[in-house]
């Protein structure tokens, strides 16, 4: 769907992306993960045709984003900006109105009034915007981005500011927009929305460090740790662990038993035998998987 | 049709910070007291006719000499031929207050990106800024100039008003005021576009007004008279540099600059 080929981007002699490469596809989420300055919005940008690349190229369904054809293509692309945007004078129904004019919508009025109601800001529509609170703001702008349908989403942190209520409207929002078809690249500092809501995972800092499913992610750092949790003293059993799989590493891990095992298929069943055996009350048996903020801290401080 | 929106748009704005438009109603308000003040007021009040004065008689005959005018009809002519010439300020007053927070105010609010991320075109941005800040200034500048003549048929010597009524008097207020407001209004957005403030935007659009200030004074001075030939003249210059103005507009409004380097 929408494709970013090499992209590069120099301001003077510093570069602010450098060699990105990838594609949300159609009915995709992809998460755009990376510190402040890692050239997020500055990708963001080049995405939605607002600034050219230096070098590389951006395609939506194989038309190459030039000037010629940013205008139409624009039109298929919503771009939420990091910062609202909005007319403070205007009403959240006029800037609405003035946005549903400027991509033609043929039923403008049926539209906003929809899209009021998504958002629940039918009871504000007569207000001025400046009168909004942050969180009420960044519904307004999610609305308009959202006004003309498009076929890409690109959305610059879209639930920053947002209450918890409105935060899980946005995300059942792009749930569905997912679902509709919509290839949906979003920037976030938030972890644990990523994780939810991302098809794939985004890692940048300048360059493109990783882009995975989440899981995949995670597994990459994983430790080949497992984690035995025991009713009582576990350190009681750290002997009889020893004893059970010869040469293994055990430590205690808080109150759990932390044992890596070179092949975990073959010796899990053994390890836990052993100490049921010893009398253990195993209460939980997991391997260690590391957050993806552990991921993504891992491949920030190593790149810098 | 983007235009038109946007240019509604531009109108519900200044509907809603009438503020903005003070400096042009201030303009026109002065392009009226002036006039009536030295013209109607002063004789009332000293009691000597404008005709009295043989100097003035003498200098006002550069604006035609009419049969059916007495010499006070023939310096309230003159007069007021001059003062009409302060409502070419209005329209750029009123043209400059807005169009210098044209795009710079759009970048300030931080409202510029979104509309960039739409289909519409820079012409078309630049055409509604134009417009927006066009209309308003020369329908108040209009509206002051119905009280200008009003005031002239109700104050003025017998004769005034249709002497008036000439071919300077229509290409002045139709071609070379819109003209030069189009101009300064345009000039004004091309620096708006291109400066960090709006106070930089009309620090440089100040520079506009000079050369018609000399105007202005030249012929208050009487040293220069412009008739009805070199107004018009002037107007199809002013429209031709406002046409190469706007090309230029158009050439130098760097979407990319405008959000990458302006903080």
């Amino acid at each position: 769907m929408i494709r970013a080929t090499g992209l590069t981007r120099r301001f003077g002699t510093r570069t602010a992306v450098n060699n990105v490469s990838f594609e949300v596809t159609r009915g995709e989420i992809v998460a755009l993960l990376g510190p402040n300055g890692a050239g997020k919005t500055t990708t963001m940008r080049m995405l939605a045709g607002l600034i050219a690349p230096t070098s590389g190229a951006v395609t939506l369904d194989g038309v190459q984003l030039t000037r010629a054809t940013g205008s139409a293509l624009r039109s298929r692309i919503g771009f939420l900006t990091e910062s609202p945007g909005l007319w403070d004078r205007l009403t959240v129904r006029e800037n609405l109105t003035v946005y549903a004019g400027l991509y033609g919508l043929a039923h403008a009025e049926r539209t906003i009034d929809r899209a009021l109601e998504i958002f629940e800001l039918s009871s504000r529509a007569g207000t001025r915007t400046a009168e909004l609170s942050k969180g009420t703001r960044q519904k307004v702008a999610l609305a308009r981005t959202l006004l003309h349908d498009p076929v890409v989403l690109l959305l610059d942190e879209p639930t920053s500011g947002l209450d918890p209520e409105v935060t899980r409207t946005v995300r059942q929002l792009l749930d569905e927009k997912r679902a509709a078809g919509c290839a949906i690249l979003m920037s976030t500092h938030n972890l644990d929305e990523a994780e939810r809501l991302a098809d794939r995972v985004a890692v940048l800092q300048e360059r493109l460090l990783a882009i995975d499913r989440p899981e995949a992610l995670r597994q990459r750092l994983t430790t080949g740790r497992l984690i035995v949790r025991i009713a009582g003293d576990a350190s009681r059993y750290v002997d009889a662990a020893r004893r059970a799989v010869p040469g293994i590493e055990v430590t205690m891990d808080g109150v759990a038993l932390a044992v890596r095992l070179p092949s975990p298929e073959e010796q899990t069943p053994t390890l836990v035998a052993a100490l049921v055996a010893a009398g253990a009350r195993i209460l939980e048996v997991r391997v260690e998987i590391p957050a993806l903020e552990d991921v993504y801290l891992h491949l920030t401080q190593q790149e810098g | 049709m983007r235009i038109r929106t946007l240019v509604t748009k531009e109108f519900l704005d200044l509907a809603r910070n009438r503020a903005a438009l003070l400096p042009v109603v201030l303009v026109t308000v002065l392009s009226l007291v002036l006039p009536f003040g030295i013209v109607v007021v002063v004789p009332a009040l000293t009691g000597r006719g404008l005709g009295d004065d043989s100097d003035l008689v003498m200098v006002s005959a550069v604006a035609g000499i009419h049969a059916d005018l007495s010499d006070d009809g023939h310096v309230q002519l003159f007069l007021f031929q001059q003062f009409l010439m302060l409502f070419l300020l209005t329209p750029i007053t009123g043209a400059m207050a807005l169009a210098a927070h044209a795009i710079v105010g759009e970048k300030q609010a931080r409202t510029l990106e979104p509309l960039l991320a739409t289909p519409v075109t820079t012409y078309e941005i630049l055409t509604a800024k134009v417009i927006g800040a066009l209309a308003p200034t020369l329908a108040i500048s209009l509206a002051g100039l119905v009280i200008y003549f009003g005031g002239i048929l109700l104050f003025g010597a017998p004769g005034v008003i249709g002497a008036m009524a000439s071919a300077r008097t229509f290409v002045l207020v139709f071609l070379v005021a819109p003209a030069a407001a189009l101009l300064s209004l345009q000039a004004a957005i091309l620096i708006s576009s291109r400066v960090n403030d709006a106070r930089t935007a009309q620090q440089f659009g100040v520079l506009i007004i000079l050369p018609l200030t000399g105007i202005l004074v030249a012929q208050f001075t009487g040293t220069v008279w412009l008739s009805a030939g070199t107004l018009a003249v002037l107007g199809l210059g002013l429209l031709v540099l406002w046409i190469l103005l706007t090309l230029l507009s158009v050439a130098l409004f760097e979407r990319e600059s405008i959000l990458t380097r302006w903080r």
